[in-house]
């Protein structure tokens, strides 16, 4: 993922979230909202009606957008898709899994850890941090 | 045969060279993991207290009044924002590094990434000492008035911030609940965690690839 392709310097880049509909709420009240000129957002909030089709489309949408340097999304919405995110394997934009009300972060699901816990015991990752 | 010895010594000295930076790939990809853990743990609790800010303002105003149907679709930029820059590890390998932008501050080179690299380096410590946030700033602000600015320029900017906050409380409504405000700044922190862990991923992904990289020539 590092290496030697260029990385473009963006000023202004947006942070895009896929979550629940209170951890959207509370990253909107902190500024990262935004809509463009055809009324797009740079958010989709999850809940119980969401497919995953839906989710499957705002990701792919999300990471190929030039503008979005972070994506936010919920580790159990990440779990849903989880071949989509750990085949994607661009330095920008930076995936990042965050927890959810309901479902708190496990590191034996992060996708960047699961590609680098073989570099030391697999127990220590998810058991030493509980 | 003194030829031979030098060229033996310069070898020994290569070699060691490449143990050394062998070794400090193994220490950066340890040391970006630990810490991103250890933020991720933090970043938990800072949630956990904005949904529970959150919570206790919908219990007060009203669930028809916190709610998505409320979000501002109208034509509007995000108002905090990201810079992405090129971190060269070495002469090769490349990296993203990430700075947060909070509240269209004002984009004076010197003045946002000296309290970038101010409030990262803050994070980091933090990340292994937990402290108490004062009611009314977030930690942003906090590292804001104690940076080397004069009093004049903070005092602006503080009060350009409280507008910018006050015009994103305004998507639910002109007098909102003292929670919903809270909720912003813990939402704020956790912003400010997300960027470091950011840095950190970035950080630990490039050590990663280098020691694995290192590995592939050691097999071959």
């Amino acid at each position: 993922m590092a290496g030697r392709a260029q990385i473009p310097s963006k000023n202004s880049a947006l942070i895009a979230m896929i979550a629940d509909e209170d951890t959207v709420t509370g990253f909107l009240l902190a500024g990262v909202g935004n809509v463009d000129l055809r009324r797009k957002t740079n958010y989709l909030v999850v809940d119980s009606k969401t497919t995953v089709k839906a989710i499957e489309d705002a990701f792919k949408e999300f990471t190929a957008k030039e503008d979005i340097a972070i994506v936010l999304i919920s580790q159990y919405v990440a779990n849903m898709i989880r071949f989509l995110v750990d085949s994607y394997n661009k330095p920008v934009p930076a995936i990042l899994e965050i927890p959810s009300k309901d479902h708190p972060y496990d590191p034996a699901h992060d996708s960047v850890l699961s590609r680098v816990k073989y570099l030391f015991s697999a127990e220590s990752v998810a058991s030493g941090r509980r | 045969m003194e030829g031979q010895d030098q060229t033996r010594g310069d070898e020994a000295q290569q070699e060691k060279q490449k143990q050394e930076a062998e070794d400090e790939n193994v220490l950066q990809f340890l040391d970006s993991a630990d810490t991103f853990l250890t933020l991720m743990d933090s970043l938990s609790s800072t949630l956990r207290q904005g949904w529970l800010e959150l919570a206790s303002a919908r219990h007060s105003m009203g669930a028809s009044r916190i709610s998505s149907a409320l979000f501002d679709l109208k034509l509007h930029s995000a108002a905090t924002s990201l810079q992405v820059t090129q971190h060269d590890v070495g002469s090769m390998v490349k990296r993203p590094h990430f700075t947060l932008h909070k509240w269209s501050f004002p984009d004076d080179e010197t003045c946002c990434s000296e309290e970038a690299k101010f409030n990262e380096d803050k994070l980091q410590k933090n990340a292994n000492s937990p402290q108490l946030r004062h009611r009314g700033t977030s930690q942003f602000s906090e590292l804001l008035e104690k940076s080397p600015t004069s009093d004049g320029s903070s005092l602006k900017i503080d009060n350009q911030i409280q507008k910018e906050r006050s015009k994103s409380l305004s998507m639910f409504g002109t007098l909102v609940s003292p929670k919903l405000r809270a909720a912003q700044l813990s939402f704020e922190t956790a912003l400010e965690t997300l960027i470091v862990i950011a840095n950190m991923r970035s950080s630990m992904i490039s050590a990663f690839d280098q020691i694995q990289k290192e590995m592939e020539d050691i097999k071959q």
